[in-house]
């Protein structure tokens, strides 16, 4: 999963990938209110969506640093 | 000849199928459909899909209980370890244990990533970058953070070391750009990881012009003495286990050591430090050097000890806790006040085990048992 949103957008490879695992009930609806205002956010941010983020583990944001993220940040 | 058989071709054909490597398994007392003699056996009849597709070739602790009694010295936790290389290629992967963090840990260390692996050893006494002897401290650093929550502090004993070295006169160098010796990686199948690891420490050891290096962790030295070489060739630098060198060097240093009212210990032997590397004696040498301590052996000590339960942060099941609650049983049993351990992760694993488990029973690592009576030194508890 978090490869897949890294590999996503090789065209940005020379900026720095921050993998934001997001929770579906909060920070990901406000990042999708931001996108149907119209507001922008940087490209290299890439989100992944979470039902809830006490699904995640410490686990999950050492893999991110594994497959490549340079920062992991987590919001919910 | 089938190629997992390739590490040693006469084993499979020298197998006679007695059993005696699943009568002396202890996971096979626990978990019955477990038998490395019906491992190997379906190996010859089904080499590509017996061992390789099934979840039992991750039962295995390779603690050599198996290998140690076999009477044609079939090697069964190598044979394990080249399967499991296999296994993983397939897609048979391992449970592993703590959400997969080590491993994680492990092949972060791959990469060329800035670690703070001295800041201990900076309050800790004095080391240096370039030097004749290189402490490799291993995972100790990880570990401290990992398992607060046992309200361990594994760095303690890399502290205890440290200070004992000094305190002889030795400054061994102490790296921040060491990485995990990746024994764990070579015993879940993971050898590209195994490896990176491999080359990244051998490099670093190279740059401090050691001489020698010294090990405190029985799976670093067992991985250093044992697969480097088979990967790398014959090593630039002696590798000496700590309990050895202590032994050497603790009787003609003059250094004096405290009495204690806690004075009956048993030790427990790690597969690693004893099966696998052969080294029983020098531990119990440096207990033996405090003339009022009365070392109580367990019913299974030495070449027969009994595994910890668990290897390379994965399969932790109850099994594991069986083999756990049963060796801290056995500890009990010798009426003992302290287990003395050699092995980080033993002390992790009991003491794991004994948040489950009533029992006054004292598990300590044996360099900081000896530094506590170190005198000048703050004494504790333990």
């Amino acid at each position: 999963m978090t490869q897949k949103a890294l590999d996503s957008d090789k065209q940005f490879s020379g900026h720095l990938k921050i993998v934001a695992f997001v929770c579906n009930w909060c920070a990901y609806a406000g990042a999708d209110l931001a996108g149907v205002s119209r507001l922008q956010y940087p490209t290299n941010v890439r989100l992944i969506r979470v039902m809830c983020t006490g699904r995640l583990n410490h686990g999950f944001i050492l893999r991110a640093f594994v497959t490549g993220a340079d920062g992991v940040w987590v919001s919910g | 000849m089938h190629k997992t058989m390739k590490l040693t071709p006469k084993q499979i054909d020298y197998c006679m199928q007695c059993g005696m490597c699943t009568g002396s398994c202890p996971v096979s007392s626990e978990i019955s459909g477990f038998s490395p003699r019906q491992l190997i056996r379906r190996t010859m009849l089904e080499p590509d899909t017996g061992l390789i597709q099934s979840p039992e070739i991750w039962s295995c602790l390779g603690c050599a209980s198996c290998s140690q009694r076999c009477p044609v010295g079939i090697d069964f936790p190598e044979f394990i370890s080249v399967s499991r290389r296999q296994a993983r290629k397939a897609g048979n992967l391992p449970q592993e244990s703590h959400h997969g963090v080590l491993q994680l840990i492990a092949e972060l260390q791959t990469h060329a990533v800035k670690q703070q692996r001295t800041a201990w050893a900076r309050e800790a006494g004095a080391f240096r970058d370039t030097g004749e002897y290189f402490y490799f401290v291993g995972c100790l650093p990880y570990f401290d953070v990992t398992f607060r929550y046992l309200n361990l502090t594994p760095l303690e004993t890399a502290r205890s070391i440290l200070t004992l070295l000094n305190r002889i006169g030795v400054e061994p160098v102490i790296s921040n750009d060491e990485r995990c010796c990746g024994h764990d990686a070579l015993w879940s199948g993971n050898e590209s990881v195994f490896r990176k690891l491999a080359r990244w420490n051998l490099e670093v050891i190279k740059s401090s012009g050691a001489k020698t290096v010294l090990f405190s962790c029985p799976e670093g030295y067992v991985t250093f003495k044992e697969h480097y070489p088979k990967y790398f060739g014959k090593l630039p630098f002696e590798v000496i286990h700590m309990t050895e060198f202590l032994v050497r060097k603790l009787p003609e240093s003059n250094l004096s050591f405290q009495s204690s009212s806690e004075a009956t210990i048993t030790y427990h032997d790690p597969c690693r430090l004893g099966r696998l590397a052969g080294i029983y004696d020098p531990p119990r040498q440096l207990l033996q050097l405090f003339p009022e301590i009365q070392i109580l052996e367990m019913e299974r000590n030495r070449e027969n000890s009994l595994c910890c339960g668990t290897i390379a942060w994965m399969e932790c099941s109850s099994c594991s806790k069986t083999l756990q609650s049963t060796r801290l049983q056995e500890a009990i049993q010798t009426g003992a006040q302290t287990l003395i351990t050699a092995c980080p992760k033993c002390q992790i694993h009991f003491r794991c085990a004994q948040s489950r488990m009533e029992s006054d029973l004292k598990v300590v690592d044996l360099y900081t048992y000896l530094r506590k009576r170190l005198r000048g030194e703050p004494a504790g508890d333990a």
